[in-house]
């Protein structure tokens, strides 16, 4: 176990330097040049020559390239061409807050994916089932700014019940009941889509699992019904769930980008569109890294699940 | 069955319970605190180091110019100089500084913190100058040779050349007065908590979540009516409007041209308009054929119908321009016209010049950019107007960085641009974009226009002090522009704003500058 844990930390190297220079690759080669785009169409030719020099923009690419990742070995990731401010403690402070909402939206998804799921397969088309297959296919087809948008109008400018944007009130606010409230909206729009998703897979688990001989025996045994669902058959369909769960992780990770673009979100995905905007590449690879980072962990962790799900798991 | 139905129905429950609980009503704010809503958040707040409009409309509260505008219009006025004397050779301006004014720190505002504000951006030796990145310095004070501290309160500027529009210089951002003790004890830092003596100090940076000012209760100029203003950045438009119309927000800038007629009626908020210092233009390259042939330059002007553009595209935000300056301005002609809407005339030119069936060409198109209103709606009306004089015109779009490079390699037919001067000051608009010294890539003039005599005539605008010769000049100088026509002349950007019921007092500046200090709150 410790020897696996050790292995596939050793592993996290490779797969964070491959994102570091696929990420640096499309910033760089993507058009646009931050000297260009910060001082616009007022640009002399002299500041601009000195801007790119103040900036470091001028050397080859994979100098450019070396100097950063070495910097990052040094645990620094740099300053903001535009903020002129270290990255680092900038995106870990923007961090708590997408951590926070992708936290909400996983727990949102996985207890109304899960319960969804478990009644669907419990009761194969029913009422409830059919309902639950239409509300999937809205779920899934909508885009996540569209849904937004919509809960906004309807919750926060007709209904009055929610805020529209933002983490906190602006003045007078920061409480647990501020932050709940402000939460509401994006983690919901964040959670649809993998809502459906969760639904849809512990669905289709399920109903192979309440399927085996060992429900039927179960039964036979005069285990009650709730407890036959739930003891013997969602308990032996989780790994495939727990695994589609923890890549719903990753994918929040990186919808919370457009979630919190449209509710004023302060998260590194806000942070990040402010700097692909002004193509701030340290603070974009920055973001890009510590993202990527918190995904593979995440994954990490799924992986060790297993075991305490399935005792028969063993890692080597 | 039964256990797992009452499972499913006590998570609903809880989820439900939660949601009721957590319902707040949407809130005005407490009585004296004014909450902005930015469409971007401010990226360093000392306006020497920035190039964006939103920092500058925060980092503008905190600091202040020797000469400023007055609150409706971008004619010069005193600021933190009381007073000042231009020499006669145009070479040296003297500022007597206002007495008894202090930073916000409680440091004296004096003629070293002038010299210091100002040396920081152009001497590469300035203790300061390391600490930050000064990208307008060249543009703005490339001219200045020296500041000279003749008292406590008095500072001289001397100048490399004669500039007429370098009191108009002095407004910009870029020459802020800042405390130097505070540079000095913050450094790079500098920009996270800027010291002036403006109408507001600053208090916090939530990142991404709010600016906190409070106000600053000796302010020189004038009681301020607020206690503090919040500005939060809320990027997309249907979470700020919403923001307004709930409550949680007083005052936005910009809203959506598509909501503009929806709020004007509205009851519940107020909607401002206010032509801003700026032109949105369709650059030809006078130097590249057909363009080279004023016929079809003035064809093309005569083909496009700017009022479409103006009305269904902009819905309003933008008023017809005639030429660069902006008009009712001390150095605009009033006597001059836009071209009209004529297809039939734009035909009868191009057959002069010697096109009868017309061309093919090209026109570069930013995806968007500072100032560049909807550019590529705009354009796609523009292609068509031409197609229909015979002119197969092929749209080229590009990402704004890339777009600016592309136009230094002077291969450009047509081109969307604008400009956003700031002040009404024709020199700042004219000179940079149409006089020949700024071919582009040295200088922003990438249409490549040239014109001894109206060069001279500008020329001469800059070595004149006297502001009605001035005018005179510059009016001469339009009138060679519009018989020229190195550009097709489109609009001025309309500002706009919308703002709570409980705001009073405000208006939109057309230098773009957001001046909340005016509002008190009912």
């Amino acid at each position: 176990m410790r020897r696996y844990l050790a292995r596939r930390l050793l592993l996290l190297v490779p797969v964070l330097a491959g994102v570091s220079i696929v990420i640096f690759l499309v910033l760089h080669l993507s058009p646009g040049d931050p000297a260009e785009i910060m001082l616009g169409s007022q640009a002399t030719k002299e500041d601009l020559t000195r801007l790119r020099e103040q900036m470091g923009l001028n050397a080859p690419l994979p100098v450019q390239y070396v100097h950063w990742i070495s910097q990052v070995l040094r645990g620094d990731l740099g300053r903001s061409l535009w903020m002129k401010r270290p990255v680092l403690p900038e995106v870990l402070q923007r961090l708590k807050a997408t951590l926070l909402l992708t936290a909400t939206a996983l727990v949102l998804s996985t207890v109304v994916g899960l319960a969804l799921g478990v009644a669907s397969a419990a009761w194969p088309r029913s009422l409830l089932d059919r309902c639950s297959a239409a509300a999937s296919l809205f779920g899934a087809s909508m885009p996540s700014f569209w849904l937004g948008i919509v809960l906004m109008v309807v919750f926060a400018l007709w209904l009055g019940w929610l805020p529209a944007s933002g983490m906190f009130a602006p003045y007078g606010g920061g409480g647990a009941g501020d932050l709940l409230a402000h939460l509401v909206l994006p983690a919901v729009t964040l959670a649809a889509a993998s809502v459906t998703i969760v639904a849809r897979l512990t669905r289709s688990t399920m109903l192979e699992a309440l399927g085996q001989d060992y429900i039927r025996t179960a039964r036979a045994k005069g285990v009650t019904e709730g407890w036959v669902v739930l003891r013997h058959g969602l308990k032996n369909a989780l790994i495939p769930i727990v695994t589609v769960i923890g890549v719903q992780a990753g994918y929040l990770l990186g919808g919370a980008v457009l979630t919190e673009t449209v509710f004023a979100w302060p998260g590194v995905g806000t942070l990040m569109v402010q700097g692909i905007l002004a193509r701030d590449f340290p603070l974009v690879q920055g973001c890009v890294l510590v993202v990527a980072l918190s995904f593979a962990l995440i994954n990490l962790g799924v992986d060790l699940l297993y075991a305490w799900l399935d005792p028969r798991i063993r890692y080597e | 069955m039964r256990i797992a139905m009452t499972n499913v129905s006590a998570v609903l429950a809880l989820v439900t319970t939660l949601l009721l609980l957590i319902v707040v009503p949407g809130g005005a704010q407490p009585a004296g605190t004014l909450v902005v809503g930015l469409v971007a958040e401010p990226v360093n707040l000392d306006p020497a180091q920035v190039t964006d409009l939103n920092s500058n409309r925060v980092g503008r509260r905190v600091v202040e110019t020797l000469v400023t505008f007055p609150d409706e219009s971008t004619q010069i006025v005193p600021g933190l100089a009381e007073s000042w004397t231009v020499s006669k050779d145009g070479l040296h301006y003297v500022f007597k500084l206002r007495k008894s004014v202090t930073f916000h720190d409680g440091t004296p505002l004096n003629a070293e913190a002038v010299k210091f504000s100002i040396e920081r951006q152009i001497n590469p030796e300035h203790p300061a100058a390391k600490i930050g990145k000064y990208p307008f310095a060249n543009y703005f004070f490339g001219n200045v040779k020296a500041v000279e501290v003749l008292d406590p309160l008095t500072v001289e500027f001397v100048l490399k050349e004669p500039r007429a529009s370098f009191l108009a210089v002095l407004t910009a951002g870029a020459a802020s007065i800042v405390s130097p003790t505070a540079v000095r004890k913050h450094g790079a830092d500098y920009p996270s908590n800027p010291v002036g003596t403006g109408p507001f100090k600053f208090v916090s940076w939530e990142r991404g979540q709010k600016v906190v000012l409070e106000k600053n209760a000796s302010y020189w100029r004038s009681p301020v009516k607020i206690e503090r203003v919040i500005y939060r950045p809320i990027v997309e438009d249907q979470a700020r409007l919403t923001e307004l119309l709930t409550g949680a927000i007083d005052l936005i800038v910009s809203p959506p041209p598509d909501y503009v007629a929806q709020l004007e009626s509205s009851g519940k908020v107020t909607m401002l308009k206010q032509v801003g210092a700026h032109v949105w233009y369709l650059g030809i390259n006078n130097q590249k054929k057909p363009f080279d042939d004023k016929r079809v330059r003035q064809a093309l002007n005569y083909a496009v119908n700017k009022d479409a553009i103006v009305r269904d595209v902009l819905k309003g935000t933008g008023t017809l321009s005639a030429g660069p300056v902006l008009p009712k301005t001390w150095g605009a002609d009033s006597g001059l016209k836009a071209y009209p809407y004529d297809p039939e005339r734009a035909k009868k030119l191009l057959a002069e010049a010697g096109y009868p069936s017309g061309f093919t060409t090209t026109l570069w198109v930013p995806e968007s950019g500072s100032g560049m209103q909807a550019p590529v709606a705009m354009s796609t009306v523009i292609q068509s107007n031409l197609k229909a004089v015979g002119v197969n015109v092929q749209l080229q779009t590009m990402e704004w960085g890339a777009y600016l490079a592309k136009l230094r390699t002077k291969e450009q037919d047509l081109f969307a641009l604008s400009w956003m001067a700031g002040n009404e000051d024709p020199d700042m608009v004219m000179y940079p974009l149409l006089h020949s010294s700024q071919w582009t890539p040295n200088g922003p003039n990438r249409a490549l226009y040239k014109n001894d005599k109206f060069d001279e005539l500008l020329h001469q605008a800059r070595l004149t002090t006297d502001e009605k010769k001035r005018a005179e000049l510059y009016r001469q100088a339009q009138r060679i522009l519009i018989d020229d026509a190195p550009w097709i002349f489109v609009d001025h950007e309309i500002q706009t704003a919308a703002h709570a019921k409980r705001v009073q007092g405000f208006k939109l500046h057309p230098s773009f500058d957001l001046r909340v200090e005016t509002i008190s709150l009912k």
